[in-house]
């Protein structure tokens, strides 16, 4: 009943094609600005894309980001994921349910959140200085620990949830028959649990970081100007120079990074099916 | 009265993309028959059920149905009724909601619907659960509203696919004689897919076995069951002593490739050949006997309150021409 | 061991959710600027976002688009599942990763990619222009969900439908839709949480007048210092934080997610 791939084509036909259109069609003439010189093709727009310090300062930046808030995501939610899976089966998902919810609220109400605790009149600088750690309000807004903090509060629980699913996944008895055989904690962790439940890892690894470098909204708000990323240099090159050169040569690094990403999280899934 | 060619199935050819499934198939179906499909899993009986039904367009051939060239009609014209294996029912709809979905479609009036649903849930024996869903019933249950599903829309032809693999043995056996009666009962003509040799030989009026996307043999459950006429069915319907000429001496006549003999027909004790007993099995209320013998090992079964014979004792025995089964061919 | 474990995940909730509870205690403020902890408690800010008529009309238009375009999205999306899992479509592969691209695309290149060589060129209109640039946006998750509900129905039931008389249609109607209908809700709801939320691919779209809510908060975040922002931000959480219990309750939303 279902060999008609005639059927099937005109099924998947307008979304195919509406993709193709709406999206495919304009974002590949977008990237061809990139390749596009006076000359004809060429890579000269990123070599003077590269040249200029600030544009080298923002890409090492945001690679760095993205690099830091994935190792903060692995440290801390294996702490939590351990914790959470070591829980009863209607407390686990409680907590699961609890760190789904905020991936669902905006995350520019996530953001601002940092603004009331992070600004001049904000709920760390009234502790400071209430304390009379410091005299003047200490400026914690706008720089690249707040940036930080924003983004690893954005996305850990895509890591959290990975690695709650890839510890759920554990054969039942590992850990047990490793500390009868005498491991330590930090060596059942590295030798047995690391291990076992690195798909996982990848997985939540690849979200994070991507989530990270592609980040608008958090460098928007808690970095400004002064803590420029990828997105945030991309919208400020358009909005102020209309330099749609530098525009579609920081979209193909960041569809590069996007890319390269996805490929690693793709090897790790056919990995799993072996 | 009855239509000898009630179905008939000309040259049929069924593949996958490029393997071919079921070949040439000529097949012919009186009207009121039991037909039961025979043959070991893969051998295209599926294939040719959905085919059948309209689910698979035919490479080759024709299906003609009561007079009608069916081949190129689509499945949901055809008045062919099919149970699957899997029983297929509609997850989300009730017993009875299941069993009146053909006759909604065919936008039959409240009344006399709601009366046929009710009278093919009780010939199934299911009144009571016409409110249940399906995965709050059991499988036995389950097969019995594809079975009332199916009946209930008065199909020309039913085609039960495999219908009681998925039951634990005793259920197969009291579902056996429902489905009997019920074929009795309506009158249907029906094709039954089964690679259990005794549930074909028990239920059908006539037995067809394939193999390999071809007929083997067709005949009367006793035809089937004595005279296998291939090496092949004679395996399939227990024969455990085959022997080619060569092997063993052969009648002169023509077009015999070999000679079978089920363990029940050997006989021990005396006749012309001799052989050393290499294994004895105690089946209850028989025993068997593996014994060597120069034409090859034999295999013997005789009532347990027959002579024994002991392990290494050199015993005569005779395998009688008269209940031999004569093989054409593999 | 256990102790310290659990010590940790107290803190690591705390860092997830205390700020939703701090938004919500400055959003509750007495007083006119930001601070924390809030001059006393009022719902004097809640009370004005109401009546504030650029976030009014901003998240109209945000409900709107967030509806509009998961609607648009599940028609593209359902059929194309649909016909991707049940046929055997050449290049299914390719099809199928055509339509999970706007995933693995940052969303601002979109946006801008669509101002440049569509809009502009075409003269479209920034509502079509914000409709369909969500809509892309959306049709992965439309597609990848409604995919995954597929699997669990077993294709023999369609077919014993048709058997029973339906036409393909009829089958798709009577015995597909009802039985991946949770799959379809838990797209909807996916759809417009992303839609609702998203910023990157609005951010070129959208212009003085016509802008979406959080592109209207984002900006005003500039220039305003009171905490109508703070009571917004909590507003929307609550929102969120309903739809995700109402969705779990009804279809476990977690499997989806
Ligand atoms: N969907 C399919 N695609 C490819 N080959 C198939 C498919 N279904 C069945 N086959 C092949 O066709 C042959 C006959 O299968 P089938 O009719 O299911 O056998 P049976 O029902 O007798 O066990 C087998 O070799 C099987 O592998
Ligand atoms: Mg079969």
């Amino acid at each position: 009943m279902f060999e008609d791939r005639r059927i099937g084509i005109a099924l998947a036909a307008p979304a195919v094609l509406f993709v193709m259109l709406a999206f495919l069609l304009p974002v590949g003439i977008l990237l061809s600005g990139s390749v596009t010189t006076p000359g004809g093709w060429g890579i000269s727009r990123f070599t003077t894309f590269f040249a200029e310090p600030l544009y080298q300062e923002v890409v090492w930046r945001t690679l760095r980001l993205g690099a830091l808030v994935t190792l903060a995501s692995a440290a801390i939610g294996y702490a939590a994921a351990l914790a959470i899976v070591d829980t009863s089966p209607a407390t686990k998902g409680r907590l699961v349910g609890l760190f789904i919810l905020p991936l669902m609220i905006s995350p520019v109400a996530r953001t601002y959140a940092w603004i009331v605790i992070l600004g001049r009149t904000g709920l760390v600088n009234q502790v400071v200085t209430g304390l009379g750690l410091s005299d003047e309000p200490l400026r914690l807004l706008f720089t690249e620990t707040a940036v930080f903090i924003g983004l690893v509060q954005l996305f850990l629980p895509l890591m959290v949830l990975s690695l709650v699913s890839a510890l759920e996944n554990l054969p039942a008895d590992v850990v047990p028959a490793a500390r009868v055989l005498g491991a330590n904690w930090i060596a059942v962790f590295f030798r047995v649990i690391l291990p076992l439940t690195r798909e996982g890892l990848v997985i939540g690894g690849t979200l994070v970081f991507t989530g990270a470098v592609t980040a608008y909204i958090t460098p928007a708000v808690l970095g400004g100007s002064k803590v420029l990323m990828l997105e945030t240099l991309l919208y400020q090159r358009v909005s102020v120079a209309n330099d749609y050169v530098s525009a579609s040569v920081i979209a193909v690094i960041l569809i590069a990074m996007s890319v390269a990403a996805n490929a690693l999280l793709k090897r790790a899934a056919a990995a799993r099916k072996r | 009265m009855s239509d000898r060619n009630f179905l008939t199935i000309e040259k049929l050819t069924l593949a996958y993309g490029g393997t071919v499934a079921v070949k040439d198939l000529d097949l012919t179906i009186a009207e009121g028959e039991l037909v039961a499909l025979l043959g070991p899993s893969g051998c295209g009986k599926t294939t040719t059920m959905r085919a059948i039904a309209g689910l698979i367009q035919p490479r080759q051939g024709r299906i003609v149905l009561a007079g009608r060239d069916i081949t190129h009609v689509r499945a949901n014209k055809r008045e062919v009724g099919l149970v699957f294996q899997s029983y297929a029912l509609f997850p989300h709809l009730s017993v009875f909601e299941n069993v009146a979905f053909g006759l909604r479609l065919r936008s039959v009036a409240r009344d006399e619907l709601e009366q046929r649903a009710n009278e093919a849930i009780g010939l199934v024996g299911l009144k009571g659960f016409e409110r249940r869903l399906p995965r709050e019933l059991s499988g036995g249950q389950q097969q019995r509203v594809a079975l009332a599903r199916s009946v209930v829309v008065r199909p020309r032809l039913l085609l039960l696919d495999e219908p009681l693999s998925n039951l634990d043995a005793r259920l197969r056996l009291e579902m056996r004689s429902e489905l009997q009666r019920l074929q009795r009962d309506l009158g249907v003509t029906m094709i039954y897919v089964t690679h259990d040799q005794s549930e074909a030989l028990a239920l059908a009026d006539r037995v067809i076995v394939m193999r390999d996307g071809r007929i083997a043999q067709q005949g009367t459950p006793a035809d089937i069951y004595e005279r296998p006429s291939s090496v092949f069915v004679a395996q399939f319907v227990g024969f455990e002593n085959i022997f080619k000429a060569g092997q063993w001496p052969l009648p002169d006549e023509r077009d015999i490739a070999a000679l079978a003999w089920r363990p029940q027909a050997v006989v021990l004790g005396q006749g012309p050949h001799q052989g050393r007993v290499l294994g004895a099995s105690y089946l209850g209320d028989a025993v068997e006997y593996l014994i060597e013998t120069p034409g090859g090992l034999v295999k013997a079964q005789t009532p347990a309150s027959a002579r024994r014979f002991a392990l290494d004792e050199t015993v005569s025995l005779d395998l009688p021409l008269a209940s031999a089964a004569r093989l054409a061919g593999q | 061991m256990r102790y310290a474990g659990h010590a940790v995940l107290a803190a690591v909730v705390l860092f997830l959710i205390g700020p939703f509870l701090v938004i919500a205690a400055a959003g509750l403020s007495a007083g006119d600027t930001l601070t924390f902890p809030p001059q006393g408690l009022s719902l004097k800010w809640i009370t004005a976002v109401f009546g504030m008529e650029n976030f009014r009309q901003s998240f109209v238009l945000s409900l709107w688009l967030a509806v509009g375009s998961t609607a648009l999205a599940l028609l593209f999306g359902v059929p194309a599942a649909y016909g991707l899992a049940r046929y055997p479509v050449p290049g299914r592969d390719f099809m199928r990763s055509i339509v999970f691209t706007p995933v693995i695309v940052p969303g601002i290149i979109a946006g801008l990619a669509l101002l440049r060589h569509a809009v502009i060129p075409l003269g479209l209109p920034v509502t079509t222009a914000l409709i369909l640039a969500h809509t892309v946006l959306v049709v992965p998750y439309a597609v990848r969900v409604v995919t995954a509900s597929l699997e669990h129905l077993r294709t023999d039931v369609e077919e014993a439908a048709v058997i029973l008389g339906a036409t393909r249609t009829g089958t798709f109607f009577r015995v597909v839709l009802p039985n991946i209908r949770n799959g379809i809700l838990a797209a909807f709801i996916l759809g417009f949480v992303t839609s609702f939320n998203q910023v990157p691919v609005s951010l070129f779209l959208t212009g003085p007048g016509i802008t979406t809510l959080p592109i209207d908060m984002l900006a005003s975040m500039e220039f305003v210092y009171d905490p109508s922002i703070a009571a917004l931000s909590a507003l929307l959480a609550l929102m969120s934080m309903a739809i995700v219990m109402i969705a779990e309750k009804m279809l476990g939303l977690s499997r989806y997610v």
